[in-house]
């Protein structure tokens, strides 16, 4: 995999760094006698002073505080050792972060000031195979003062966070949108140093301190590890909170910020009523500390040869087949789908691309045609046909010949003479059973069909921050969610409805008449699947075909599923002036 | 015709046609001055029939809903796992309807109740292998079924031959 780690290169295609505990050891032996670092004045309230935080399940922490930058730290009454620390209030919480000298470890406390509640975060590097990523584990508790009864209340896992999201500005000036589309996971873009516009999604964590704060993490995992941990505060729209891992040049970040926000909106959620529960996603069983279940897409994507990928092609090729086989792509994803039309059968048209090929069509019937290109010989094609508005036809078909096996997935409005097209192909650099897409705006040419002219069916911003349901089958519900003008991220539901595990690739957005919308999606190393939907936003339904290629071969599918709208998020003038 | 066979198995249609009407006699209390001895044992026996092949019934209910259907309740383990494996549960309010062949060794019982399944989605899709990662990825239904059992009695014990959950 290349590794230009350029802020440009989409976090999936950065080849980390596999830091060894000497590596990791070695940076923050720098930093764990200073403290971390902090744009902003850090507070001396605890300085000469001593607290004692006492965990539910975890260890209790006898701190001394010696300045407003040095503390001595007690684990379970073992011996204290010094530490940089760092704290930063907000009205009355405070967060307080140190790592432990000649460790690997460190805390961040939250503490409730009023309430003496006490949320104890433990955080170490080398808890999962890759060792630059950061585990936590979370422990309920407070801070005992001698004659004070221990409070009865804890910081509680909570899904109230849930549909929220925010544009932070940290006073490092850097900027990012946070999505809370589940209630397990959360979606981030960075709109700082990135410069692609591309959102990604981490294992989340979120405690509802009250109904104004809650404290919210994040461990980029299968990226750069870094652990994310801040509390916000809903109506101030401020945060506190910790950066700690290792950047994609492997220098480490380990700070305190405090940043301001702006409120992006709520999507809906999808519990039943009166179910707050956090935690959604149950541990694994026989979970190690900080354990917790993690989409690891790399993990179980089969990847391929060139070689091997010509060779399953030519084995494989199932289009529209009832039943492609486990780990065929979008296979199983039209339990709900609309029913095929017969509406191109007996119908002769070309469709003539701007930037791409002209082809001629003869359809003989409702799954069979001939398409030829620049007046070359005719190749008979299966294909299905959709209608997802009157006039408008989705289809799609295999170019059997090409060299990058080329599927073509149609959008033809033959009310208006336009087509769009989202080609897709197997020929990325990464993997070669990955999908890549290019969108193609065209023209459809036939007998009755009126010439558009120059007009065109156009990219559109319709779609951002737009989050819609899709039950494909039962027991088989995903969320999209549009949060950048080329992401697509989905999130999989739970049993009971919470949102939980997450993930996301490229994607692209056209409009075809008002309410019907064209998208793909690219699983980018995930799966490699090319998702394409014909979104209609008035019946809440879509029509879509999934192109995949795996060790089954390539395959074409039926994708159809009932949608509900969960809501947008107010994003559209973070991506200005880069319209179309 | 009459709803039950002389000696075969009774059918879930002559269920269906007369069920009500032949379950009725096990239930009707008939002066005993007008049975003759033997009718009264062979009366006797059928209700005891009945008996032993409820609380037949009744264990293997406890035991499909605590998903350990063993094969002693039952004439073979074929004949054990006929219902399928994603059927995970039996609700059942009504008594149903015991008939019992005139023979005294065959027998079919007839029960409404609600069946509940449960399957595994196939990891065929992202969306699916991402379901079943987070632990889920189980589909359940559960839907009004008529579950027609049929009984045999071997060396004097009561078992199940065949079970079939039909639409209701």
């Amino acid at each position: 995999m290349p590794a230009k780690p350029d802020p440009q290169t989409p976090m999936y295609r950065v080849a980390y760094t596999r830091l060894s505990d000497v590596q990791i050891g070695a940076a923050l032996a720098k930093v764990a006698k200073a403290g971390p670092a902090c744009a902003s004045p850090l507070s001396g309230d605890l300085a000469g002073k001593s607290i004692r935080i006492v965990t539910d399940k975890g260890p209790t922490l006898d701190y001394k505080f010696a300045s407003d930058r040095q503390l001595g730290v007690s684990e379970d009454g073992g011996n204290a050792v010094s530490a940089g620390y760092g704290l930063l209030l907000q009205d009355h919480i405070s967060l307080i972060a140190h790592l432990i000298p000649g460790t690997m470890r460190g805390y961040a406390s939250v503490i409730d000031n009023r309430s003496g509640i006490a949320t104890l975060f433990e955080l170490w590097f080398g808890g999962y195979a890759d060792k630059r990523e950061v585990s936590r584990e979370i422990y309920g508790g407070y801070v005992a003062v001698a004659g004070k009864p221990e409070p009865q209340r804890r910081h509680k896992a909570s899904n109230r966070a849930e549909g929220k999201g925010f544009y932070w500005k940290q006073d490092t000036g850097f900027e990012s949108l946070e999505y809370y589309p589940s209630a397990a996971y959360s979606h981030f873009v960075e709109l700082t140093h990135s410069g692609n516009e591309m959102g990604y999604c981490a294992p989340s964590d979120y405690l509802r301190i009250d109904d104004d704060y809650y404290i919210y993490t994040r461990v980029e995992c299968e990226f750069s590890g870094t652990l994310t941990l801040y509390v916000m505060d809903l109506n101030r729209q401020q945060q506190i909170g910790l950066r700690l891992g290792f950047d994609r040049l492997d220098a480490l970040d380990y700070y305190l910020f405090r940043g301001k926000g702006e409120w992006l909106g709520q999507i809906a959620q999808f519990e039943k009523f009166g179910d707050t529960a956090g935690n959604v996603i149950p541990p694994p069983d026989n979970a190690k500390k900080g354990e917790r279940r993690v989409y690891r897409p790399l993990q179980t994507m089969p990847r391929m040869s060139r070689a091997e990928v010509d060779k399953a092609v030519a084995e494989h090729r199932r289009v529209f087949a009832s039943r492609t086989g486990a780990g065929s792509g979008a296979s199983g994803m039209a339990t709900n789908g609309v029913p095929p039309v017969e509406a191109l059968a007996c119908r002769e048209f070309t469709l003539r691309y701007d930037d791409g090929p002209a082809i001629d069509y003869r359809v003989k019937d409702a799954e069979t045609l001939s398409w030829r290109m620049a007046g070359g010989a005719w190749t008979e094609a299966r294909y299905q046909a959709w209608e997802s508005m009157p006039g408008v036809i989705l289809f799609g078909h295999l170019l059997d010949g090409m060299p990058n096996h080329d599927g073509h997935m149609i959008v033809a409005d033959f009310d208006a003479g336009l087509a769009t097209c989202f080609n897709g192909t197997l020929k990325g650099p990464y993997f070669a059973n990955e999908a890549c897409a290019r969108t193609l705006f065209g023209v459809v040419v036939g007998q009755g069909v009126p010439a558009p002219g120059t007009l065109r069916h156009q990219r559109t911003r319709e779609m951002l921050g737009r989050a819609l349901t899709w039950n494909y089958a039962p027991g088989l519900t995903s969320m999209h969610l549009y949060s950048t003008p080329q992401t697509v991220s989905w999130i999989i539901f739970t049993d009971s409805g919470a949102g939980g595990m997450a993930w996301s690739g490229p994607g692209d957005f056209v409009k075809i008449r008002d309410g019907l919308y064209f998208c793909y999606w690219l699983e980018d190393a995930c799966n490699g699947t090319l998702g394409t939907i014909l979104i209609n936003m008035r019946t809440m339904h879509d029509a879509g075909i999934g192109y995949h290629c795996g060790m089954e071969g390539l395959s074409m599918s039926q994708i159809g599923a009932h949608g509900r709208h969960a809501g947008k998020y107010d994003v559209t003038r973070f991506f200005a002036g880069r319209e179309g | 015709m009459s709803g039950m066979e002389n000696d075969g198995i009774a059918t879930r249609r002559s269920f269906l046609k007369s069920g009500a009407i032949l379950a009725a006699p096990l239930g009707l209390a008939v002066p005993g001055a007008a049975l003759a001895a033997d009718d009264r044992a062979m009366r006797l026996a059928r209700l005891e029939d009945e008996a032993a092949i409820r609380a037949l019934h009744r264990d293997w209910l406890v035991r499909v809903n605590g998903r350990s259907v063993t094969a002693d309740l039952c004439v073979s383990a074929r004949a054990a796992a006929c219902l399928g494996d994603e059927i995970c549960g039996i609700i059942q309010d009504e008594d149903g309807v015991v008939e019992i062949t005139a023979n005294g060794e065959r027998a079919s019982g007839y029960y409404p109740c609600r069946i509940e399944t449960e399957s595994r989605m196939a990891a065929e899709n992202t969306f699916a292998q991402m379901a079943l990662a987070q632990g889920g990825g189980v589909t359940r239904t559960s839907e009004p079924r008529l579950l027609s059992v049929e009984y045999a009695k071997i060396a004097d014990r009561w078992v199940i031959a065949t079970v079939e959950a039909g639409t209701a």
